[in-house]
């Protein structure tokens, strides 16, 4: 009964948020308001941990399962990718070096500007 | 006889058979390019160009493994949320870091489409690979993407990532544990966060922060395009 319960509340979550969806003015993914509605019943104690702990770890680490679908139908678009595979991959390489620097750089300016501000105080 | 696959269980068992070898091999292997996700892929594919099976009989049982997409997505916030405590402590250079990383990664894939000449629904496809799966499905979702590409850039980013990063550490100069760890879930997600995990119990934390924070970050930029 209690991992019924915990199923209950995670998909109400996500009823409630394509609900949302529907009304919003602008498009943003109900996955995205689920995410953020169950971030919010967390953080304003609505919901405990507890209430969904263990249909959220079992969807967490079982996460790579739930792509597998979306994966598979690239057979449905082998042209596109054997059209477009070197770039696609180029773009992933070259992306992956500059998103890590990128994001290392600014820490660390962030970090000796921080430091620098409590030296002077 | 290929009408019986038609059945949901067929697709839904063939799934789980798949992935669990994946996992079996990833185990034995230890390789992180073993990735259970693509082995999983790679496997169901083999068997339905083997045996003839259409797509749409495979796809009977997929639908129901897509129906727990959106509660898997909506998890992630179980995952930041136990971590909101790092994250207070150290929220300014986290979130500059993040919406840097995050603005270079949709950045530099727009403007190499743009160089390689890709049409619109592969870039948008490409756009959001750095963040995790499922939010990277969504925004590829929003702006009509090809959705299988978006899901087959974002593991191998992250494979690439988790590969690549103690080779990045050293090359950026990386001194400090946090700073290692957002970068890595910044550039490849959960699959760099196995990795960062390896590196070290804070890397692995900030790693895990970083990848829900760029990914609403990543929403946010995407509502602009």
């Amino acid at each position: 009964m209690k991992i019924i319960k915990q199923v209950a509340i995670i998909f109400s979550v996500c009823w409630i948020s394509q609900v949302i969806e529907h009304f919003l003015p602008f498009a943003f993914s109900a996955s995205i308001i689920g995410m953020i509605l169950l971030f919010l019943c967390l953080a304003l104690g609505i919901l405990k941990i507890e209430h969904i702990q263990e249909k959220s770890d079992f969807l967490l680490s079982n996460m790579a399962f739930f792509f597998i679908p979306a994966g598979v139908s690239i057979i449905n678009y082998f042209d596109v990718l054997k059209s477009n595979a070197w770039q696609i991959l180029a773009i992933c390489i070259i992306s992956t070096f500059v998103t890590f620097g990128v994001t290392a750089l600014f820490m660390r300016l962030t970090m000796k500007l921080m430091k620098r501000r409590k030296k002077e105080c | 006889m290929l009408e019986l696959c038609k059945s949901p269980f067929f697709g839904v068992a063939l799934s789980i058979f798949a992935f669990w070898i994946g996992v079996k091999i990833q185990k034995k292997t230890g390789f992180t390019a073993c990735n259970p996700l693509i082995i999983a892929i790679v496997l169901i594919i083999g068997v339905l160009l083997l045996f003839h099976i259409p797509y749409g009989y495979y796809n009977e049982g997929g639908q129901m493994i897509d129906l727990f997409l959106a509660p898997a997505t909506a998890c992630l916030a179980v995952s930041i949320y136990t971590k909101l405590q790092i994250l207070k402590e150290n929220w300014l250079p986290i979130l500059v870091g993040c919406t840097a990383g995050s603005a270079a990664s949709m950045a530099s894939v727009y403007g190499l489409c743009h160089l390689f000449h890709l049409d619109e629904a592969v870039t948008y496809s490409l756009l959001p690979k750095s963040v995790t799966t499922p939010i990277a499905v969504s925004i590829s979702q929003g702006h009509s993407g090809i959705i299988p590409i978006t899901v087959v850039a974002v593991i191998f980013t992250g494979i690439l990532g988790s590969i690549l990063a103690p080779f990045l550490i050293r090359l950026f100069g990386i001194k400090d544990a946090m700073t290692a760890g957002v970068s890595i879930g910044a550039c490849s997600h959960a699959v760099g966060t196995s990795k960062a995990v390896e590196l070290g119990e804070t890397e692995g934390a900030m790693s895990g922060l970083a990848i829900g924070i760029c990914g609403i970050i990543t929403v946010v930029f995407s509502m602009f395009l």
